[in-house]
């Protein structure tokens, strides 16, 4: 049940009139009937991991206010180890099992040993990356003395399976999102007006930018006769997909939650716009890389604290495997997040880790000096996305290799389409390159065009989404 | 040592690390009201004021600080 198919939106549209003209007098039914929307939405796509999510949440409410209540130290340690280990433990099994099975499988393949050992047949539950890092951060927040552990069973289950973000983030911290479920939400027409402009810039972005790109990038990858420049353009197009895809499912959650009164966790600020690969993570999935600040780049950098840069180094590589491990059961993955770390190894000997060089909002151009800053940093992200892409290291590896044959034609597959779909692309960061200052280029648009105009903006977009929709059947975030 | 002097030292590290002279630390400063100080660089800052007070902090005290006024506390009991 995707934010943009109609089973969606009739829910939608039956939930956001109970819930704000049915529910609106009292704050603790509005609270269970966005639980229950939250679960119904879970259980649409698969309804036996809502008992897996329920189990998890309960564990971890229960935990929460046991670490808030035991005197000793020893106690909370240990009572947030068990809560860090279970939730770790179905993380790991649901999503890495067949991937260490495999792995080991081919190691002992290479002494000529075969164990015997079968893959499983497992489904990974929905969300389970994201929810599993909300319950975590919770624990160690509450264990820390950052937040007290929430009273209300109602609201914290509410908070974990939230159900604009529980797909594919973002991931809202505890004290982001509970202080809201627990205070009386009161209709305003601004934001939710606001809500439905950030809907539709991350609509047009996902259905007319990253789905027609998605056609042109799977054509190029998929087809191992391609070599020389189509490659990179393949490469190109994924590139766009990645961004377009995620931001755009990302702009439609903070929006669908901005129609119920919520103001959710930001997640990209226009990261193609960064000059080194430092900004860039600052401003790409923002939620996750906080997380990853805190809970494993913060604690390691502190242990590693007393070998100078070197202990940087090592806690930043560490922080990006994590990172691409969390991304999926995958050596690409491992291998993409590892050379994200290694980037930042020349920054943090240059010392440029924190040099903040935003453009200012208001200049038109960017110098000669940030355009090639930018540019270089759009290549570095596009050419290590092709290991996020392939299928395996080794055809990543191959993808790689053609790329420099530029002898003999490859197979005809340029067509006038991809004249329109690069159409749609600089379109789309013209408008977010002048709007680059605001949450989403749409922000404000009351203020700034009068209503014909505004409508004219509107009815422009629907027009393009309804007639350029691509095909491409869900985000690609969701399977992380 | 008094508060107000570690204060004063501690804002002298920030000055130094994070190189920007206007910097002016309170008990309540956090790291959103610094510019440079991010998660990156916040390290740098504790290993600055380990050295200058020949002091250690455990792991789970520097994730503890909520502002300027707790570290300072932290670098107090350990004087």
């Amino acid at each position: 049940m995707s934010f943009y198919t109609i089973p969606f939106i009739l829910f939608f549209v039956g939930f956001f009139f109970v819930y704000w003209f049915v529910c609106n007098r009292s704050l603790k039914l509005q609270n269970l009937l966005l639980l229950a929307g939250s679960y119904v939405f879970y259980a649409w796509f698969d309804w036996r991991f809502l008992f897996l999510l329920m189990g998890s949440t309960l564990l971890t409410f229960v935990l929460g206010i046991g670490i808030e209540n035991a005197e000793a130290t020893g106690r909370k340690k240990a009572l947030l180890a068990t809560g860090v280990l279970v939730n770790v433990a179905v993380l790991l099994y649901f999503k890495y099992t067949n991937f260490f099975i495999s792995s080991f499988v081919a190691l002992l393949a290479h002494f000529n040993i075969n164990p015997g050992l079968h893959l499983l047949d497992l489904v990974l539950p929905l969300g389970i990356s994201f929810y599993t890092f909300r319950l975590l951060s919770y624990l160690y927040d509450v264990k820390n003395g950052k937040i007290k552990p929430v009273k209300d069973g109602v609201v914290f289950a509410s908070y974990v399976a939230f159900f604009p973000s529980m797909i594919a983030g973002p991931i809202d911290r505890t004290k982001t999102l509970v202080p809201q479920l627990e205070k009386p939400r009161v209709f305003n027409y601004d934001m939710a007006s606001d809500g439905m402009r950030q809907i539709l810039w991350g609509l047009f972005k996902k259905v007319v930018v990253a789905d027609n790109c998605a056609k042109i990038a799977s054509d190029v990858f998929d087809n191992p006769a391609f070599h020389g420049p189509v490659l990179i353009a393949g490469a190109f197009f994924f590139t766009i997909q990645m961004y377009a895809d995620f931001s755009g499912y990302s702009d439609m959650a903070i929006g669908i939650a901005k129609l119920l009164g919520f103001n959710i966790t930001r997640n990209f600020n226009y990261p193609y716009f960064s000059q080194n690969i430092a900004e860039f993570w600052r401003k790409w999935h923002i939620s996750l890389t906080t997380w990853l600040t805190d809970y494993v780049f913060t604690p390691l950098s502190i242990s590693f604290r007393n070998i100078g840069n070197a202990g940087l180094c090592i806690a930043i590589v560490l922080t990006f495997l994590v990172s691409g491990l969390w991304h999926g059961a995958n050596w690409t993955f491992v291998v993409w997040g590892f050379l994200h770390g290694c980037y930042f190894i020349p920054l943090i000997l240059k010392g440029k880790m924190n040099k903040k060089k935003e453009i200012p909002a208001d200049r038109y151009m960017p110098t000669f000096k940030e355009f090639r800053n930018i540019l270089g940093t759009f290549l570095l992200v596009m050419f290590t996305l092709v290991i996020f892409k392939a299928e395996s290291l080794a055809y990543a590896g191959s993808y790689f290799h053609r790329l420099f044959i530029l002898q003999g034609a490859s197979p005809h597959i340029m067509t006038s389409k991809w004249a329109v779909v690069m159409l749609f692309i600089v379109g789309m960061f013209a408008i977010e390159w002048m709007n680059r200052a605001k949450q989403h280029p749409f922000e404000n648009l009351q203020i700034r065009l009068p209503r014909l105009g505004r409508w004219a903006v509107y009815n422009a977009f629907f027009i393009l989404i309804i007639l350029y929709t691509g095909q491409a059947p869900q985000f690609i975030y969701a399977k992380f | 040592m008094e508060k107000n002097e570690i204060l004063k030292i501690v804002n002298d590290i920030f000055v130094d690390v994070l190189d920007n002279e206007n910097i002016k630390l309170t008990d309540e400063t956090t790291a959103s009201d610094v510019e440079e100080w991010d998660s990156l660089n916040h390290i740098q800052l504790v290993v600055a004021v380990e050295k200058k007070f020949k002091i250690r902090f455990k792991s789970d005290e520097i994730r503890s600080w909520q502002n300027i006024g707790q570290m300072v506390s932290s670098i107090q009991t350990k004087l």
